[in-house]
């Protein structure tokens, strides 16, 4: 049981990060990256890749940390030329690019088969790391949404044309946003690869953007502490599922497909009756009168 | 080389169907909806349930299983898209990955992981060098008709005006007194019945799994963002432009610039000639190559 508790505050922790990564992204900056899988990957990969070819791990956790934020910038830079839709799928490919890369080219990290990374022996020292890790973006990312630059990301987000007559740059703001949010996300990735002891393909599907997507909508994109509530609920609501297939005799992958449908239902029902999340983000309101 | 022309044919118009119907619904409704390529992968179920399950004749079963697919694009807009009209493009785009996310999984849920085959009777056919069959025939042919009869519809008929008047200038349309919701629905029927058909030939064409989504879901949308988001001729054009660059990569033989004796773009890799093509055209044409050809504003 206990060991299953250590487990679960892992996973949760490397989940509440990704979610708070996005939530920079969306729900402060506006950004709609329908490819936040992509820095987890690059993070996990970059150790993936570390350790196939035989490099020392902090090659790997320095590789994560570094091309994170700079593969980040080659991604927003079209930004600057196109509206928010098309980015969006711009970002949902160059993130199925990346894993298609990884699985047909055996010599990068293995293909199909994935490869071996070395794996955190101890699973209280992974949970410690994971914990640390989502308290250090959570303090970060709420510094961000508070300081004056948090005000102006929101302000990007309103009206980008608003921002400009400010005489702020739209776009030099959200590579910021993009280049912190990025870092995040890729170092869980290289996290994630330590703790789980393997790389492939399949850990880094669509489907799993939008869990992270599920998890910051259900709980109130523009408020960290909302997101990390969303990512617990989804977490929750996929491990219990397990449990309800020892209970009942239904087939697990039936059981799978339902929860991911579940997932699916929550993030339409979310958007139709409640579009603020769970916990709904504080707009400050300054009385100019006052 | 010829044999390059007519995969790339066969493939292209595969694309273009279920292009089209994505096209349609965002040129009114403002939106890529994401849940389309689950509307078409239903499609192919349904054909399918009706054609082995019930014995329905495969062309009558496809028929079939049009209006079916069409009447269930109409049902989610009724649950879910009518009642977020007045949400952000963003959030409808959301809300639409969540419908697509619940219908596979439903789908998968039902029919399992494995994959299922349309057993029909093809013979083959030689023409110069290309080798193809009578099914690959049918395709093309049944992608023309629905093409001419979309173009048909849409330039002569009264309700392709009003679509095209909606499309154009929605506010101005409703004042002139075209019944925009009831438009609306006729515009999903239209979609989803094309999904369906689309996703019936792809699944005759290759199989049936629930998985076929991620092939379907790269190139359609390469496909109507290289011909411009909401233009319907757009659509048709970028899927032909994608498929001869995809089948015209895969098929040269790079070995001589890697060294080797022979080396061959990975097939599987198709997908990501249609995400590069998909970047590169956002970069520099971010309007599409066509915008402005005809058909609904972009």
């Amino acid at each position: 049981m206990i060991d299953f508790a250590i487990y679960m505050t892992t996973i949760v922790c490397i989940w509440a990060v990704l979610a708070i990564s996005l939530n920079i992204q969306f729900g402060l900056t506006g950004l709609v990256n329908f490819g936040q899988i992509l820095p987890f990957a690059i993070g996990a990969y970059s150790a993936g890749i570390a350790s196939f070819h035989g490099l020392p791990i902090w090659v790997g956790v320095l590789a994560g940390l570094i091309m994170g934020p700079l593969i980040g910038f080659l991604v927003i830079f079209p930004t600057r030329r196109m509206a928010q839709d098309y980015w969006a799928l711009a970002s949902l490919g160059i993130a199925e690019m990346f894993r298609l890369t990884m699985l047909n080219f055996r010599g990068i990290a293995g293909g199909v088969e994935g490869t071996i990374v070395e794996r955190l022996s101890d699973p209280r020292v992974a949970m410690a790391v994971s914990v640390l890790a989502l308290v250090v973006s959570f303090i970060v990312a709420e510094r961000i949404s508070k300081a004056p630059l948090g005000r102006l990301l929101r302000v990007i987000r309103e009206d980008e044309t608003l921002a400009a007559t400010l005489g702020r740059n739209p776009f030099r703001f959200q590579v910021v946003a993009m280049a912190v949010a990025w870092a995040m996300a890729s170092a869980v990735g290289v996290l994630y690869a330590h703790i789980t002891g393997f790389v492939d393909h399949g850990s880094f599907m669509v489907i799993e953007t939008f869990i992270i997507w599920t998890a910051v909508i259900v709980g109130g994109p523009g408020r960290n502490l909302g997101v990390v509530v969303g990512a617990i609920i989804i977490q929750a609501m996929s491990v219990s599922t397990r449990f309800v297939a020892q209970w009942t005799d239904l087939p697990s992958d039936v059981v799978a497909n339902l929860r991911l449908a579940l997932v699916g239902l929550l993030l339409v029902v979310m958007i139709m009756y409640r579009p603020e999340g769970f916990l709904r983000e504080k707009k400050p309101n300054y009385d100019v009168k006052s | 080389m010829t044999q390059i022309f007519v995969n790339s044919i066969i493939y292209g118009s595969q694309i273009a169907i279920i292009a089209i119907g994505i096209s349609l619904t965002y040129s009114v409704l403002r939106f890529a909806n994401f849940a389309h390529i689950q509307y078409a992968v239903i499609g192919g179920y349904a054909t399918y349930v009706f054609h082995t399950a019930f014995s329905v004749p495969i062309v009558l079963a496809t028929a079939m299983s049009m209006v079916f697919t069409g009447a269930f694009a109409v049902l989610i807009d009724r649950i879910v898209f009518r009642t977020i009209r007045h949400v952000t493009p963003e959030g409808k785009m959301i809300a639409s990955w969540g419908v697509a996310l619940f219908l596979r999984s439903i789908l998968a849920a039902i029919f399992g992981g494995s994959a299922l085959f349309f057993e029909l009777d093809t013979t083959t056919i030689r023409v110069g060098g290309a080798i193809f069959t009578t099914l690959d025939v049918a395709v093309v042919l049944v992608t023309l008709c629905a093409m001419l009869a979309m173009h048909v519809l849409l330039r002569y008929s009264r309700v392709g005006v009003a679509l095209r008047a909606l499309a154009n200038n929605f506010e101005l349309a409703e004042v002139r007194g075209i019944p925009s919701e009831r438009m609306i629905l006729l515009l999903w029927f239209l979609s989803g019945a094309y999904a369906g058909l689309g996703g019936t030939l792809f699944a005759i064409e290759t199989q049936l799994k629930p998985n076929i989504d991620l092939l379907i879901l790269l190139p359609v949308f390469a496909a109507i963002t290289i011909g411009g988001l909401g233009n319907v001729y757009g659509a048709v054009v970028g899927a032909m432009i994608l498929s001869f660059a995809q089948n015209i990569l895969i098929s040269i033989d790079f070995g001589s610039l890697v060294g080797a004796m022979q080396w061959y773009v990975p097939s599987q890799f198709r997908d990501a000639v249609a995400v590069t093509a998909l970047v590169l055209v956002l970069l520099f044409r971010p309007q599409g190559l066509l915008k402005g050809l005809g058909g609904a504003k972009p």
